[in-house]
């Protein structure tokens, strides 16, 4: 981990680097350079995308993206340090005009995640081979994972209020 | 030849579970296949916003219906790097033993699926039977048959019953005994083999190029297992092996879940033996209602039945998660890896298909 801090240290600007244990890493960048970073650790061999997630840290005003990287085995049979890492990197976006670049061209894996984020977080991804809707079925005038978004109004607005039991037995008698 | 729009599912035979393929068709041959998941999507990962950390567990465990226990485990193990909980010795095995029963009974509804979707109904009778008598096992340890949640933050509820270790290993030699039936009725005859061989085909650079994990990775000859490369519980103290094969077709899949099976009713044999005799089997936590977590995010995995399962999970220093996010083996499997697999293959394979690739709906909705 700590060979892998300095490398990267030493080839980008303006990381900030975090390991918690010996098997993390938390890289945040600016979102300029992710393409890069992403692109260096997967010749690196960090080519198994586990996970695109994302964070909305309503108060900043800001989305952050997360993707987490690690490796698949080397040698077949024999297991090694590498494979044991998971490597964290985040990135911030402005919450208001939420567009990002795509990373489907250099992970397979990436679309679906792209998609779902698009749908949940309201999320552009340009340069995106196909950002249709994959899970929900309705229109959403706030994206439903965002923080801002209240279940319960959402419920009430489009299903209609049930009432209490205290009413239902009011309205009976 | 003209192509052809086909709609796959959800209420479908050779379907299983909710989930549909748009399939664009020329003749028999399939062209593109377009997966449509969200039949069942509940928004948990919203919802467990708004629960407390213990209250999660009844959502977490119906992420995936065939294998709950995994869920509970991945998202304890979360709960527990967060707030820097240890699980004392006897209650890591007692959780891998619970786990290992999960992937026995995991597979063997697996194996129920796939033989009911080709018409082998006796190997599927036989399979659902024997899943039963694990779900009798697991009725008698939690009380309930298919969403147990006995794992909790700190180790497991309670402790086994007397004589469970027992009746247990009595159970798995039933099921052990029947497996050179299920081997001449199903896995070694020639009409399933004529229907598994060759189909479906995932190569190694294909697998790793689309973040295939599991049994989809094993079936290319890589002992991909989280159980060795990152060791949680108490696998860092039995030896066990990762079974593998190597032709990546639909044939050579459902062998690498069988001899994990296999494995698996090993691996348990060891970890009784292994197993402290006495001893605590959870740490105390605090009163679940006030129970606040210190600021922090981490990324847990373990390994289910399917593959690698992650969690993402972000703590504001609140009573509730800030952020919640499964790495589900069967949602990359589901839409990246099946969209391509199924190219290319006709279209009475697509159940087949599909089930080699272990994919489970519920999993990919959330």
């Amino acid at each position: 981990m700590e060979i892998l801090k300095q490398k990267l240290s030493s080839d980008f600007d303006g990381l900030n680097i975090h390991i918690p244990d010996d098997k993390r890493m938390i890289i945040s960048i600016a979102k300029e350079s992710i393409l890069s970073l992403l692109s260096y650790l997967k010749n690196d061999g960090y080519e198994h995308l586990a996970l695109i997630s994302c964070n909305d840290w309503i108060d900043a005003g800001k989305l952050e993206l997360i993707y987490i990287l690690s490796a698949y085995m080397a040698d077949d049979t024999h297991y090694q340090e590498k494979e044991k890492k998971s490597i964290i990197i985040k990135t911030k976006i402005s919450r208001n005009t939420a567009k990002f670049i795509t990373i489907s061209n250099l992970f397979n894996s990436a679309e679906p995640y792209e998609r779902e984020l698009h749908e949940m977080f309201g999320i552009v991804f340009e340069g995106h081979p196909r950002l249709t809707p994959l899970m929900l079925e309705r229109e959403y005038k706030i994206p439903p994972f965002r923080k801002d978004f209240d279940t319960q109004a959402y419920v009430d607005n489009t299903f209609g209020k049930i009432p209490s039991i205290q009413q239902q037995k009011e309205g009976l008698q | 030849m003209r192509e052809l729009e086909l709609f796959f599912g959800p209420q479908h035979l050779g379907m299983v579970g909710n989930f549909s393929i748009t399939l664009k068709v020329e003749g028999d041959r399939i062209v593109r296949a377009d997966a449509n998941p969200g039949f069942l999507h509940r928004g948990f990962e919203k919802l467990m916003e708004l629960r407390t950390w213990m209250q999660n567990f009844p959502l977490v465990c119906r992420i995936n219906v065939v294998e709950p226990d995994h869920m509970e485990l991945v998202y304890s193990m979360g709960v527990e790097k967060l707030a820097g909980i240890e699980v004392p010795e006897r209650g890591k095995f007692l959780r891998s033993i619970y786990c290992e029963m999960a992937r026995v009974g995991s597979h063997l509804f697996g194996l129920w699926a796939y033989a009911n979707m080709l018409g082998f109904d006796t190997v599927a009778h036989w399979a659902m039977y024997h899943r039963d008598l694990l779900l009798d096992l697991f009725e008698e340890l939690t009380g309930a048959r298919v969403y147990h949640i006995y794992l909790r933050p700190g180790g497991v509820r309670r402790d086994f019953p007397d004589g469970f270790t027992d009746r247990l290993v009595e159970t798995l030699h039933k099921i052990g005994g029947k497996v050179p039936d299920y081997n001449a009725t199903f896995f070694e005859n020639s009409l399933f083999k004529k229907r598994a061989e060759g189909i479906g085909i995932v190569t190694r650079e294909e697998a790793i190029r689309m973040g295939a994990v599991g049994h989809i990775i094993k079936a290319t000859g890589m002992k991909y297992d989280i159980r060795k490369i990152e060791p949680y519980d108490a696998y860092n103290q039995v030896d066990f092996d990762i079974p593998v094969r190597t032709a990546g077709d639909a044939y050579s899949r459902l062998l690498a879940i069988r001899d994990d099976m296999i494995e698996s009713v090993h691996l348990i044999f060891k970890l009784i033996d292994k197993m402290p005799k006495s001893g605590a089997v959870y740490t105390k936590t605090p009163n679940p209602f006030k129970w606040t977590i210190p600021k922090g995010e981490t990324y847990v995995r373990c390994e289910s039945s399917r593959g690698e399962l992650g969690l993402y999970m972000v703590s504001d220093g609140g009573d509730k998660p800030y952020r919640v996010h499964f790495n589900t083996p069967s949602y990359n499997h589901g839409l990246t890896v099946l969209e391509k697999a199924l190219v290319g293959e006709s279209i009475s394979d697509v159940g087949n298909i599909m089930i080699s690739l272990y994919v489970v709906a519920p999993e990919i909705d959330r």
